[in-house]
């Protein structure tokens, strides 16, 4: 009777957060609601993309073929079937296009899964990759969906509550998954192929689930951004996307639910952030070149540095912690003076950038940076929890994570 | 049945050879950058995803010494383009490209080694983003620059060859049509000497007639000859793409003599067959390593060269994604880590890609790639010329 309460409970606090939120930013501008709802889908994104990359360490990286897959399979249905069927509640018509979506876009990780059955490590995320390109390519050689010119979704159905919930649901099946018997097989996969296998865990089954799970949510997150958006192109889901996904898993900790959520909110945010920027004139804030190669150099100091205490240094914490903010602080006293002598390049100073445009360079950036410095991510496997939160706190013990890698 | 008819509606065999040459120019270049990756994973058991951008920067490297040797687009009088030229443009890209494969390595890929391989294939993703969009920012990309033809000596020089001539009946028609067409002409041109005030627009009917004559038979004879140019099969090959073709072959050559026959060459290939132990027989593997990424960056390097000088495609930052891609898909389609393996994916895929043009599927071309790397992968994990390992505890 308590499961059930405690069930029944959270089903309605989700639902209740997501009706909240709606009315929250129901009023405000298009622009402001685009940057939630774009949050929201990045996480229902990077958590699927997690249970197939971190959870099952099955190595993917074409999930934005799944998100393409969804998004025009319902929009094609929306634009020629809406006005012909019974259903005219908009809402009914999206939850319903929100599973089909998903279920096209199961098909396609069945098809993608496959390969998976006998390629492993690089080879799979080659194939996945390819998958993907081919998938676009296809796209854009439809006329009758668009091609390369994209297509509009009419009617457009803008919910925010829609895609929170769809993230909830996402984020609730991959963590019930792992909290309950269902996940160990996925991660005892990850772990160890043949081991699994001799312990009696269907490896083939567990794999092409966890592709069908994680692509079924990513198409689901590409009908709903159909519906909000109304008008979708090739170019919206393109291997940078796919990239997009994979750096925001990588930052938060392969594995880590918490650290996909986090990791997702802060890149989608970030962007947008950046493209929000204005200048003292109000134009979108522009900076010089020489700027963006100094900043480059002082994240190579601070990088080399922080490596160089890391793997070197072994003494006091305290003093460790010094030096990390020695590192720091010499990271920050290179940037000036490479922006100095860099000032000097008339190529460098004379080049004025706008600020969005270094979105990708930041993302490659951070790829890179948590790689040298963090190859486990942020969150590394830890989830949140409250035990890890009170452990935290706690003086000599090490905090203990709900599901240990 | 019909769509039997729609697949093979765009063909049409007499364009096969031609495709054919095509194909293998192409696939030249793509097995040039194979060699690179393939070299790499052989290795290191890393997928370099930064190759395609460092064939990126080779050309732009060729674009700014062209530049500097004064053949720039909108120069009135450029100089006369040689072949030294060429070398020196070459000679700069490998010489540039080597530099960056193995800063990326030192500083990227280095700090790696000891983590998983997913950690290192992440970073290599991270790196080829950094280069494509950071060179974005500064590297002159819209318009999207290409090298001059002036400074290609073999510009608009070509050799064609007729492979099988056009069916005898068309050259008897063209034949035939010959002396009726030289006939009514020296007939028409007679009066017209005869009439000199006649108004050519407005003749009286005998001269008329005789223009109509000359006119009907000049047509059946051109209609006759267009046909038969058109029946036969020809073969157009520029000579700076064979100039392109020779340059590849005599590089693989070079490659092979360094990786069969010299000491580092010998050390590269036990470093590939065993890491670990090469480096118990006193082997120096970071100097291996950086051995590697020299050679196989170098011949990136050349290949993008050659191909932006002799094929004039313009120049963006993402130069480098769609024939790194492929021949990555090439690489492990022989078999990555396999030298010989590389060449032949590569050779099969320019071929794959440019029969999917002639079967008029030109919009499909960057997706056949992955379709025949899928279906090999699925039938021959390990590629054509590679082993496939079955994993064991």
């Amino acid at each position: 009777m308590r499961f059930w309460s405690i069930r029944l409970a959270s089903v309605l606090i989700a639902l209740g957060a997501c009706v909240l939120l709606q009315a929250l930013v129901g009023h405000a501008s298009d622009y402001e609601q685009r940057i939630v709802v774009l949050v929201g889908l990045y996480i229902t994104l990077s958590v699927s993309l997690n249970l197939i990359n971190g959870i099952t360490g099955q190595f993917s990286i074409g999930h934005a073929a799944f998100y393409q897959v969804g998004a025009y399979l319902t929009g094609y249905l929306t634009l020629n079937y809406f006005s012909k069927q019974p259903i005219h509640n908009m809402l009914l018509w999206v939850i319903l296009m929100m599973f089909v979506g998903a279920i096209g876009a199961a098909v396609a990780g069945f098809i993608v899964g496959l390969p998976s059955l006998r390629l492993r490590g690089d080879y799979l995320a080659i194939v996945t990759l390819g998958f993907g390109e081919i998938i676009r390519i296809t796209v854009q050689n439809q006329p009758a969906i668009g091609g390369s010119y994209g297509m509009n979704v009419t009617p457009k159905y803008q919910s925010v509550a829609l895609v929170w919930l769809l993230a909830i649901i996402c984020i609730a099946v991959c963590r019930n998954l792992l909290k309950t018997a269902h996940g160990l097989p996925f991660l005892s996969v990850r772990e160890d192929e043949v081991a699994s296998q001799a312990m009696g865990v269907n490896v083939t089954r567990v794999k092409v689930t966890a592709f069908l799970i994680g692509s079924a949510f990513a198409g689901a997150a590409g009908a709903l951004l159909a519906h909000f958006e109304g008008f979708i192109t090739p170019t919206t889901f393109g291997m940078d996307v796919s990239f997009i996904i994979l750096t925001m898993v990588v930052l938060g900790g392969t594995g880590s639910i918490t650290g996909s959520i986090f990791a997702a909110a802060l890149l989608a945010y970030l962007p947008e952030y950046l493209r929000g920027l204005k200048g003292a004139d109000g134009q979108p804030l522009m900076i010089p070149g020489s700027n963006v190669v100094a900043w480059l150099v002082a994240v190579a100091v601070a990088v080399t540095l922080t490596r160089l205490v890391m793997n070197k240094y072994s003494g006091d914490k305290l003093k460790k912690l010094a030096l990390y903010l020695g590192a720091f602080a010499l990271a920050v006293v290179s940037r000036f003076i490479a922006a100095f002598f860099l000032r000097m390049i008339p190529v460098m100073a004379n080049k004025q950038i706008p600020i969005d445009q270094v979105r990708m360079v930041i993302f490659a950036v951070t790829l890179i940076v948590i790689m040298l410095l963090r190859p486990q991510g942020i969150f590394a496997h830890h989830e949140f929890s409250w035990s890890w939160v009170k452990g935290l706190f706690k003086r000599g013990e090490v905090p203990h994570s709900a599901v240990s890698a | 049945m019909t769509l039997a008819l729609h697949l093979v509606a765009g063909v049409d065999f007499n364009t096969l050879p031609q495709q054919l040459v095509n194909g293998l120019l192409l696939g030249a270049i793509y097995a040039l950058i194979a060699l690179g990756y393939t070299m790499v994973y052989g290795v290191l058991r890393l997928i370099n995803f930064a190759h395609g951008e460092v064939y990126m920067l080779g050309a732009y490297v060729a674009l700014f010494v062209s530049y500097f040797m004064g053949f720039r687009p909108d120069a009135t009088h450029p100089p006369q383009a040689t072949i030294l030229n060429l070398v020196i443009m070459l000679l700069a890209s490998m010489v540039v490209c080597s530099i960056v494969g193995v800063c990326i390595e030192r500083f990227a890929y280095r700090p790696m080694r000891s983590h998983s391989r997913i950690a290192s294939l992440i970073t290599a993703i991270g790196v080829s983003l950094l280069l494509q969009y950071g060179g974005a920012l500064f590297l002159p990309n819209s318009p999207p620059p290409s090298i001059s033809e002036s400074v290609n000596p073999f510009h608009g020089q070509s050799k064609e060859f007729t492979l099988k001539g056009p069916s005898q009946d068309l050259v008897m028609l063209v034949e035939k049509a010959k002396p009726a067409k030289d006939q009514a002409q020296a007939a028409y041109q007679g009066w017209l000497t005869s009439h000199p005030n006649a108004d050519i627009y407005n003749l009286p009917a005998d001269g008329q007639a005789l223009k109509e004559a000359q006119q009907s038979s000049t047509d059946i004879f051109n209609d006759a000859e267009h046909k038969v140019e058109a029946g036969g099969v020809h073969l157009i090959i520029q000579t700076g793409q064979a100039v392109m073709l020779v340059s590849t072959v005599v590089l693989m050559g070079i490659l092979t003599y360094m990786v069969l026959f010299t000491r580092a060459g010998r050390a590269m290939r036990a470093v590939s067959h065993d890491f670990d132990s090469a480096a118990l027989m006193g082997i120096n593997v970071n100097n291996i390593v950086t051995f590697t990424f020299v050679l196989g960056s170098s011949l990136a390097g050349a290949g993008a060269m050659m191909t932006a000088t002799f094929l004039g495609t313009p120049l963006t930052t993402f130069y480098g994604l769609a024939p790194g891609v492929k021949a990555f898909v090439a690489a492990v389609l022989g078999g990555i880590g396999n030298i010989p393996g590389a060449v032949l994916g590569g050779l099969l895929m320019g071929m794959a890609e440019n029969m999917v043009v002639w079967a008029g599927y030109s919009n499909y071309r960057d997706a056949v790639a992955f379709l025949v790397l899928i279906i090999v992968l699925l039938f021959k994990p390990g590629g054509l010329m590679g082993s496939s390992k079955v994993e064991k505890v």
